[in-house]
């Protein structure tokens, strides 16, 4: 017996997530627990109301979730993010839970805290989650229920926030940026900073509904930041302005370093992980919902969907001569939101330019160019 | 606080974690508080730790698995005894084994 028989490994480092990916293994998926949400925020892709009977009625029971979690356990994922809409409203929600837990996962939780209560906090005291990850709509009573179109929601999410830190929960603070609390997200940022357990994102970029609801699609539209806003928040946010030039070359490719190709997927959807719908839709991540890359869990097997839809969905190829000369060869796609499933939400087709998308991203790529040039010539005088 | 491993013992896993097995290795996952997560940690055994955990079914005494591994592995006993006894006071420090209590 040369070897050691055992090792105690830090998550980051261990040693089977290389395998796994190598493998092909689904190591994490995200499950909405549901679509509908106590609060009503006007950027949201997803939120239906608390009290839709529709939704609910549609929703995977406690025993489907529990046969696709054993699918999902002999595929060999180890890592389950609860999400929703807001995943505590499943009035189920412990049970699901305890679940998942006891069956080996690690279980992260993504609420908007609103509806916490002591007896969550026991539960997850008890058994804890791997993280919980909270979003700050705003830090003023005003802004948040500007955002969330909920009077009230600023005082319970208040609560409930403090509910979780006071008992020292892994607390992961996050920040969509709108227009409704743009001018409030100098201090989003600076209460998330305080207040999170590790790091501090902001996303001011936002897709359109999963359920293709035209209303609910203007509202999101209308809470799109410029691409102007945009890099005026990410310029003026040290550590983002910092991340963005460290990693230049992986915004911008030179010259040639871009493979091309006339393939759809350039991103890693599917790869790793994927997204089971409330109502028991697979797919390869979560906004990705072309008819043709979903299958219903409560008819196929999930093994049936990771080992012969996924490989099917990532051979996806287009021959759209706007797409391959705009997006598969451009050289900053990885600034853009553009994708296969945001083209779909966006235009109906997987392969459809989106103007947006693609002022953004060369607005971004315009700003990162210079900052990076501005830094070597600093470098040069010193 | 000292965890002293007592070969004429039963050990088995703990209700607080739930083991996994996945591409070979088995991964303790923590269920309850307490138990790795403060430290982000996750336990994995190699092969021949995943043999040793099979064992502890709460039948064998930690000294006849000690012996069970001697016949499966090409190794001194004494040597199996220092590994296997090291690795289950490991286990038992992060109360990942406990003692079966007699009946």
């Amino acid at each position: 017996m040369k070897k050691k028989l055992a090792g105690v490994t830090p998550l980051a480092k261990f040693s089977l997530w290389e395998r796994l990916k190598e493998k092909r293994i689904p190591f994490s998926f995200d499950l909405e627990l549901t679509a509908r949400c106590n609060l009503d925020c006007s950027h949201c892709y997803i939120n239906l109301p608390a009290n839709d009977r529709a939704a609910q009625k549609s929703e995977l029971t406690f025993d489907q979730v529990s046969r696709i979690a054993d699918q999902a356990i002999k595929l060999g994922s180890l890592w389950c993010l609860l999400t929703g809409g807001e995943p505590l409203l499943r009035e189920d929600f412990f049970d699901i839970y305890l679940m998942l837990k006891k069956k080996g996962f690690l279980v992260s939780l993504f609420t908007n805290a609103c509806l916490l209560t002591e007896k969550h906090v026991e539960l997850l005291k008890k058994y804890p989650p791997r993280d919980i990850e909270v979003t700050v709509y705003g830090v003023t009573r005003e802004t948040y229920e500007k955002v969330t179109r909920r009077p009230g929601s600023f005082a319970v999410f208040g609560h409930g926030l403090d509910l979780l830190l006071k008992n020292n929960f892994r607390v992961r603070l996050k920040a969509m940026a709108l227009k409704s609390n743009i001018d409030e997200l100098p201090a989003i940022a600076a209460f998330c900073r305080q207040h999170t357990a590790d790091f501090f994102r902001f996303d001011p970029l936002l897709h359109l509904r999963f359920d293709g609801n035209k209303k609910r699609n203007e509202d999101i539209r209308g809470e799109r930041l410029s691409p102007g806003e945009i890099v005026a928040l990410e310029r003026g946010d040290t550590e983002r302005a910092g991340f963005l030039q460290k990693h230049c070359d992986h915004f911008i490719f030179s010259p040639g370093g871009h493979h091309e190709c006339q393939h759809l997927f350039y991103c890693g959807a599917g790869n790793s992980g994927f997204t089971i719908s409330p109502e028991g839709y697979f797919r390869l991540c979560s906004s990705l919902w072309h008819p043709d890359c979903i299958c219903d869990l409560k008819n196929y097997d999930l093994a049936e969907a990771w080992n012969n839809l996924v490989p099917r969905v990532r051979n996806l190829a287009s021959s759209d001569p706007e797409f391959l000369e705009k997006c598969r060869s451009c050289p900053i796609v990885n600034l853009c939101l553009w994708c296969p499933a945001h083209a779909y939400l966006e235009h109906g087709r997987l392969d459809a330019w989106c103007e947006y998308f693609c002022q953004v991203a060369h607005t971004r790529a315009e700003n990162l160019q210079a900052s990076m040039f501005r830094a070597k010539k600093t470098k040069s005088i010193k | 606080m000292t965890f002293k491993i007592k070969p004429e013992e039963i050990y088995v896993p703990s209700g607080d974690v739930v083991a996994r097995e996945i591409e070979g290795e088995i991964i303790i996952v923590p269920l309850s508080a307490g138990i790795g997560d403060a430290e982000d940690d996750l336990f994995s055994l190699n092969e021949t730790g995943r043999v040793f955990w099979k064992m502890l079914n709460g039948e064998k005494t930690l000294a006849q698995i000690v012996k069970a591994l001697g016949k499966q592995f090409d190794a001194p006993l004494a040597r199996i005894e220092k590994d296997v006894v090291g690795l289950a006071g490991e286990l038992l420090k992060r109360r990942l084994i406990v003692e079966k209590k007699r009946s």
